[in-house]
């Protein structure tokens, strides 16, 4: 009998050893060791990289430095950076010279507004203004004011010389404000630092706006949550993305209340009030971190059936809408799990 | 010859008690490392205070018996958070926006409260939180 008990013995400790062991979900190479991290402040929000592999703690120093490099170049609050520089000779006819990542961001913000008109439009600064967000004191504007600085959104009256580089804004108290792309194009900057500096997998967390690079701590790809905007502690499902940005914007982070009404910060420059689309939230995945951080505001802007018109004429990111009316629409090229049933969510699936 | 010799344990057809007694130790100590092993279930959550980079404190929060107000000294903008064993939010908040305050209660591991004009973050952290189903937020 003794010898037959040494086995049982071995048997059930290994068996115990393994168990206990185990990965709770496969894990991929990143999970076998912990990522180089850095958590700071930048771009009137709080960043997180995360970068796996030897080179971890080289890779997040460079995209620190890009990012932080980029708020110095793009703030609209920094008296020294290139926009204050921008929006100080608004109107006096002089070129204000732009650094080459300045110019280009411009110029893309530039084009967005053009090919989404009334959507998005980064010279809404001077009704941002009005509103106070950005500022001490948010609060209604007052009609008339509101009206006037409306007159002043008009980002074709931004000018761009791409070969000096350099630009101008044609009218006085016009004012550039690229809160809604900023982030989003230097995620791609940051996340190409990171690659060049032997990054192998990494996630960069700009104010929940997310890349991910390469495979993920527990499997081949990224699970990356859309929170439900609604409830922050829940959540719409869960994404699954690999080299990928999913950018969400939305009216219920950010806001004021006056008189018992509720405004929030993303305003429609059709109408210099807050966005009314009948949307809570618009999540844009892309493998363009520019094009997904500016397209989640302009989408949100222009509601649901501008959106899913858009996705349906291009093939470079892919939605994901949480409507006022309870229906979560996801569009087909996504991997998500929905989880929203239990907040009362249904969800639809959108097809080209 | 007298009584014949018992057979060797080996060649026995049938267990002896002491043969039971050692199973049952046995799997005694494979429970008990079992249960030792195991990863602490519940939800013990801890929320971590940082302040413009350094961090002011870390709060096991299943230790609280009441709700446990904390003032933080040194913010630029006067700010109290509220602490009970189920979570955490910022009570009041003199800064400007009050997107903190607005916020409300974070209760589950991986989530955060931040306050931009303060610098500062409260992050939970701890077992059973959803974010051990995911890598990442966003919204």
């Amino acid at each position: 009998m003794k010898h037959r008990l040494f086995p049982v013995v071995f048997f059930i400790l290994l068996v115990l050893s393994g168990c206990l062991s185990a990965p709770p979900s496969g894990g991929g190479p990143a999970a076998e060791e912990g990522p180089a991290v850095r958590q700071f402040f930048a771009m009137d929000t709080l960043m997180s990289v995360s970068v796996y592999g030897p080179q971890g703690e080289a890779a997040v120093q460079e995209a620190w430095e890009v990012l932080t490099g980029l708020d110095r170049l793009l703030s609209r609050t920094s008296p020294d950076s290139e926009i204050s520089a921008l929006n100080a000779h608004a109107g006096d006819g002089s070129w204000v010279p732009l650094s080459p990542e300045t110019a280009e961001l411009l110029s893309f913000a530039r084009q967005t507004a053009e090919d989404l008109p009334g959507a998005f439009d980064c010279t809404i600064a001077p009704v941002m203004d009005a509103w106070g967000f950005g500022g001490e004191d948010r609060h209604v504007p007052d009609a008339a004011a509101l009206s006037a600085r409306l007159a002043l959104v008009d980002s074709g009256r931004l000018s761009l010389d791409l070969e000096a580089p350099a630009g101008r804004l044609e009218v006085p108290g016009m004012a550039v404000d690229l809160g809604a792309a900023a982030k989003g194009y230097a995620a791609g900057l940051a996340a190409q630092a990171v690659l060049e500096a032997g990054g192998e997998s990494a996630l960069l967390d700009l104010g929940r706006n997310i890349t991910v690079l390469g495979e993920g701590p527990s499997g081949p790809s990224w699970r990356v949550a859309v929170k439900d905007p609604q409830d922050m502690e829940r959540h719409l499902g869960v994404l699954s993305m690999r080299d990928q940005t999913a950018s969400t914007s939305g009216g219920y982070e950010r806001y004021f209340e006056e008189n018992g009404v509720r405004y929030h910060h993303i305003i429609d420059p059709k109408t210099g009030y807050p966005a009314e689309s009948g949307l809570l939230s618009v999540t844009v995945v892309s493998e363009n971190p520019a094009l997904a951080d500016v397209l989640s505001t302009a989408l949100f802007v222009a509601g649901r059936d501008e959106a899913l018109s858009l996705w349906r004429s291009r093939t470079d990111f892919e939605l994901v809408l949480c409507g006022a009316d309870g229906v979560v629409t996801v569009t087909e090229g996504l991997e998500f799990d929905f989880r929203g049933e239990d907040n009362g969510y249904t969800c639809q699936t959108a097809r080209r | 010859m007298g009584t014949p010799a018992r057979p060797p344990a080996a060649e026995r057809t049938r267990p002896a008690w002491g043969d039971g007694a050692a199973v049952l130790l046995v799997v005694l100590a494979a429970a008990a490392l079992f249960f030792s092993l195991l990863p602490p279930q519940g939800n013990f959550l801890t929320a971590q205070v940082v302040l413009n980079g350094e961090v002011l404190g870390e709060y096991p929060l299943d230790a609280l018996e009441e709700p446990v107000l904390l003032p933080l000294d040194g913010a630029p903008w006067p700010i109290t958070l509220e602490l009970t064993p189920e979570g955490v939010r910022v009570l009041e908040s003199a800064c400007p926006g009050q997107d903190c305050v607005h916020g409300g209660w974070v209760r589950r591991a991986g989530g955060r409260i931040i306050c931009l004009p303060n610098r500062l973050v409260v992050s939970l952290r701890g077992s059973g939180g959803a974010s051990e189903e995911f890598d990442a937020v966003t919204g």
